[in-house]
């Protein structure tokens, strides 16, 4: 497979190299026998790849990643309990994905069907799902002081974000392979990260193992950690000696691939009567599926976090709770807790608006920051108040109040922590980039090319950005949490301008030519420690039909994403992840019934918009930069996180119908 | 998934074709355009032994106006539905042809398929119960003819029996009709589907047909909204009353897609507006 | 068990011995190393494996290889030849794709669209697209992407 990562012109000739594109000889194609309970004892298995050969938990890697409790980790294959529908309990192989399948029916299991607990409520007042614990609390801490305080407003109410997949149009997959190491080809988004989980899982030393990325189609979070599969997978081609591949069917993917969201808050609000907000109290609990290490821990804090969005309240105690529950793990999916958390309180602020009978921009700009704050929960931001302002009047709320628009703000707080790792190599007149994080689909490529180009003054053409490859990189993080332009273009122009003050030292001066002639190797981790926030705006107009059909007509956005570093990126993950945040409000929904069945069956039935929802599309983008030195501020999750907020507001102004959860239902909106 | 084996014959006769299914009881299906079929293959909930292609019989492709009845080969497929020029007047037709499914799929599937699959939230059922159709059923020794209304008999149950095979449809003409769907934002079912036909004399009904989709263990008529209209004049109020009570025929059940009572309010509301369309349609507009 | 088939892709002639379970998808890619058209779901919903078959887009996941017997496929590799074909420019210049994976089977189906309805208004090439889905983009680009293949190529 050629080194370097495919370009748009490979993809739309079709000859992109994802990972089910790989075919090495002698290949095995694995099949995955898995729990038709969500909760049972195992009384016996026989066949394939199972528990009793293969041991081991997973590690939390990559996004989100958490130590959990040593007894309620996942294990790698189950030997006594399964404890969510579609937990992998066999791996059974063939020379085709035909005679793979067909292995399936020779494993057999025996298991003892036991009481599921599905939902929040259930875990909280059912008997622990995991022996040796003392209930279904995965996680309970609390952020903020407590406080006492009396006030003349107080507002309470509760929400629901229920759980989303990601649900990227290529699913997990993964080809490995052994010769005396073990190399592994994934679609991820974080070669590192893969191969730490899997030394790790596996017992090998770092050395032992080599990881290389794909074309990667797509992952919005699912494809940062470890999962099982992979581990399976490697663990069978070092036992075969025969290369396996393991493609992950779509009921797979939403059965047992880590979804998002699935979260409830409580939010109580304590106000003056001219909307002063002086308190909030609140309580978030995470559906933190089966097992703990990872984002169940993770999720609950950083919403709680988060709870207060970019207002200067100065008062603020939340409990942040994780249970377990018996479906599969939550993940990261894009946004990853801040879309729950500016959900929850931009819903109140729309709510407390009400209540006082103020304009609910007004309200929000009277409770914003003047100066730099760091709110009682943990998050800082700066001059909140100038930028909702400006966003109103970018947006031109005051003119359309009339058409009755939702509006959401909210502090993007991009997971820039520890920062990124860059390697350059200028060899043979062209210059070779490896990078920590790996683009899925962001067109990391085309930002990476210009800051070098930029830096070294080489044209674009002769930059070759490499696919991730844990053997070209020492250490790398990876692409999520919004970080990317930030963190990984800081580390690119960190690396850039080493080499070239390196070739001036050497060369008495700089020229492109003198560089292309020479050899360069060099690599730099550049740390980031600060958040590195930024904030952002969303009006969204919808309409709702006889049938309780919600037509979205317009998005509007007004994000401060520093320096945009190509003008058709930004846009392009504006409207991509608008549309997936008008997903979560009007059809996404993994959805299981009583004994924790699958309702969603289907890809379609999961709820992905198509190509018929077409809002008319507004973006503006604050005039900034950051202090970085490409200027760049935080994107990917934005539109997930402001979307949402905004789009329920603009169907409750329309029906005069409270809404509180996600997904709307037609039935709902009708009042049936 | 990727379907378990099976054996597969592709005959040039339609009799071969019968006697393949006849000789294989219980283990042979039809396959047309495999866009219902082979969908249950990939998920091995079927096994079957054997599928017979009926693909490359000649003659079953065919859309013929006769006498203003039109007849339609079980093989043509759903995308032709909406070219051809003959099918537009049968209004309920050529709306169904429109929505189903998505227009890949519908250049594959089959009217056939559609019609003999047996699932409740197929739309061409309830077209055809609307029209009064009645459909040709073929087998080695004999063809026989069924109407529509007499065709489903349970959820993916139809009144072929073994050996038979749904070898023409034949649609009579009216003065008016329209099938109206809605779908929900997720899922491939739709909530419900209403096919009106209307055989009119100016405002007065002489002949009515109303068939639902998706609210049921089968395509349903909803017979007495049927009753209510016909032999009498439509206006307004009749019209509200008739989609009241066809939204009390359906028999839907609350799931995934929408409570029960949400989908009898949707029956509600696309039957009168598919009666108002039928009727405008009947006036030539 | 298995059956001889004969299946012209791209313009060259294949003849190849399936299993009749054989999914077409799967003939053009592990039989064929055509790997441009891709898999995304199982429940013909997505339609990343569409192709042509007989000039009408399908989703080849959905059709097995012995359906196929005696006919003509075009999968997105043959579309190009020395230069693109303007829908996969018009792709290109639009922004239309992020991580790639879904494009070949817009770009079968809007190439499909095209060759029927060479101007369509913007609601047809939403309703066109809408057995196609995407993740990455929200559909705007690709919207305009066809719009605009429609453009040039009525010159």
């Amino acid at each position: 497979m050629m080194s370097e990562l495919s370009t748009v012109d490979m993809f739309v000739r079709g000859r992109g190299r994802f990972v089910d594109d790989i075919n090495l000889l002698n290949m095995l194609h694995m099949a995955v026998v898995r729990s038709p309970f969500a909760r049972a004892k195992i009384l016996s298995i026989k066949g394939g790849i199972n528990g009793k050969e293969l041991k081991g938990t997973l590690e939390s890697v990559g996004e989100g990643a958490t130590e959990g409790a040593a007894r309620t980790i996942e294990p790698v294959l189950p030997v006594d309990m399964v404890n969510y529908l579609g937990q992998p309990v066999a791996a059974v192989f063939g020379s085709t994905l035909y005679e793979a399948q067909d292995e399936m029916s020779g494993v057999e299991v025996e298991y003892e069907p036991l009481k599921p607990v599905v939902t929040i409520d259930d875990a909280l007042s059912s008997p622990p799902i995991h022996p040796y614990t003392n209930s279904n609390i995965i996680s309970d801490r609390w952020r903020g002081k407590p406080f006492e305080i009396s006030a003349p407003v107080e507002l309470e109410d509760e929400f629901y974000n229920k759980r989303v997949a990601t649900n990227p149009i290529e699913t997990r997959g993964i080809v490995a392979s052994y010769d005396g190491r073990l190399t592994v080809w994934i679609s991820t988004q974080s070669a590192h990260a893969i191969k730490e989980g899997l030394c790790s899982a596996l017992n090998l030393s770092p050395g032992d193992v080599r990881v290389i990325q794909t074309d990667t189609g797509g992952a919005f979070g699912l494809k940062g950690g470890l999962y099982s599969e992979y581990v399976i997978a490697s663990y069978a081609a070092m036992k075969f000696r025969r290369p396996v591949k393991w493609i992950e069917t779509r009921r797979e993917h939403l059965m047992a691939s880590r979804p998002g969201r699935g979260a409830k808050g409580k939010v109580k609000l304590y106000a003056d009567r001219d909307g002063k907000i002086l308190g909030l109290k609140g309580e978030v609990i995470v559906d933190g599926g089966a097992y703990s290490g990872g984002m169940a821990e993770f999720s609950s804090n950083f919403i709680a976090m988060q709870m207060t969005g970019p207002y200067a309240i100065e008062k603020a105690h939340v409990r942040a709770v994780s249970v377990f529950t018996n479906k599969v793990p939550i993940g990261p999916y894009r946004g990853a807790g801040r879309p729950e958390a500016a959900f929850f309180i931009e819903r109140m602020m729309d709510r407390l608006a009400d209540e006082l009978h103020m304009d609910p921009v007004e309200l929000r700009i009277k409770n914003a920051a003047d100066d730099r704050f760091k709110s009682p929960l943990g998050v800082e931001f700066e001059d909140s108040r100038s930028f909702i302002q400006r966003a109103a009047s970018e947006l031109n709320y005051s003119s359309r109040k009339g058409e009755k628009p939702g509006f959401a703000c909210f502090v993007l707080v991009p997971a820039t922590q520890p920062g990124e790792s860059c390697r350059i190599v200028v060899r043979d007149g062209r210059v070779k980039v490896w990078t920590g994080g790996n683009s899925h689909g962001q067109g990391h490529d085309v930002f990476v090319r210009k800051l070098i180009s930029q830096e070294l003054q080489v044209p674009e053409s002769i930059i070759d950005v490499e696919r991730g490859d844990t053997d070209m990189l020492e250490e790398g993080v990876g692409a999520w949490g919004s970080r990317s332009a930030m963190v990984l273009g800081d580390a690119v122009v960190s690396v850039a301008r080493k080499i070239r003050d390196q070739a001036e030292k050497e060369l008495g001066r700089y020229t492109p030519e003198l560089l292309l002639s020479n050899r360069y190797d060099v690599y730099n981790f550049q740390k980031h420690e600060r958040p590195l926030n930024s904030l952002g705006a969303n009006m969204v107009f919808a309409e709702v039909d006889e049938m309780g059909m919600v037509n979205v007509r317009e998005v509007d956005a007004y994000y401060d994403v520093g320096v945009p570093l190509n003008r058709d990126m930004v846009e392009g993950q504006i409207i991509g992840g608008s549309i997936q945040g008008i997903g979560q409000v009007l059809s996404e929904e993994i959805a299981y019934d009583s004994q924790g069945q699958l309702l969603t069956a289907s890809i379609s039935d999961a709820g992905l918009r198509t190509a018929t929802t077409a809002p008319r599309f507004v973006i503006k983008l604050a005039d900034s930069r950051s202090s970085l030195p490409h200027g760049a501020k935080g994107l990917g999750e934005s539109p997930t996180i402001g979307v949402p907020a905004a789009l329920v507001r603009a169907i409750e102004l329309v029906t005069g119908r409270r809404i509180r959860e996600t997904p709307v239902r037609p039935e709902y909106l009708l009042g049936l | 998934m990727t379907p378990s084996s099976f054996e597969y014959f592709s005959p040039s006769t339609l009799e071969e074709a019968c006697r393949l299914l006849e000789s294989h009881p219980g283990e042979a299906r039809v396959l047309a355009g495999g866009q219902s079929l082979i969908p249950l293959l990939k998920m091995r909930f079927t096994t079957l032994s054997y599928l017979v292609d009926i693909s490359r019989i000649p003659g079953l492709s065919e859309i013929r106006e006769e006498n203003g009845t039109l007849h339609i080969g079980p093989m043509v497929r759903v995308a032709e539905l909406n070219d051809a020029p003959s099918v537009r007047q049968y209004h309920a037709i050529a709306d169904a042809a429109r929505i189903i499914a998505d227009p890949l799929v519908r250049n594959m599937g089959t009217v056939g398929g559609n019609l003999s699959h047996g699932d409740p939230s197929n739309d061409l059922p309830a077209v055809m119960i609307a029209m009064n159709a009645v459909f040709t059923v073929t087998s080695t020794v004999v063809s026989r003819r069924i109407n529509a209304r007499d065709f489903y008999l349970d959820t993916f149950t139809t009144a072929l029996k073994e050996g038979e095979i749904l070898s023409s449809i034949s649609v009579p003409g009216h003065s008016g009709s329209a099938y109206l769907k809605q779908k929900r934002s997720a899922g491939d079912f739709s909530v419900a589907g209403v096919a009106v036909a209307l055989d009119m004399d100016g405002r007065l009904c002489r002949w009515c047909g109303i068939g639902l989709t998706s609210v049921g263990p089968v395509p349903l008529s909803a017979a007495k909204a049927e009753e209510m209209l016909r032999g009498n004049e439509l206006n307004a109020s009749l019209i509200e009353r008739a989609a009241s009570e066809a939204s009390m025929e359906a028999r839907p059940s609350s799931d995934f897609y929408g409570t029960a009572e949400y989908k009898r309010y949707v029956v509600k509301k696309l039957t009168k507006e598919a009666i108002e369309l039928a009727i405008r349609r009947a006036g030539g507009q | 068990m298995e059956r001889e088939v004969s299946i012209k892709v791209n313009g060259k002639l294949y003849r190849e011995k399936v299993e009749p379970r054989m999914l077409l998808v799967h003939f053009i890619r592990e039989r064929l190393g055509l790997t441009g058209t891709h898999i995304g779901c199982d429940t013909t919903n997505c339609g990343a494996c569409t192709v042509l078959l007989d000039g009408r887009a399908v989703k080849s996941c959905t059709v097995l290889a012995v359906q196929a017997d005696g006919k003509e496929v075009t999968t997105i590799e043959g579309l190009d030849g020395e230069k693109l074909n303007p829908v996969q420019q018009a792709f290109l210049d639009t922004h239309a794709l992020q991580c790639g994976f879904c494009t070949p089977g817009m770009i079968m189906t809007a190439y499909w669209l095209l060759s029927k309805k060479p101007d369509p208004s913007e609601q047809e090439i939403r309703d066109a697209l809408s057995g196609n889905l995407c993740r990455c983009t929200g559909y705007v680009n690709i919207v305009r992407a066809v719009q605009e293949a429609s453009r040039r190529m009525r010159k």
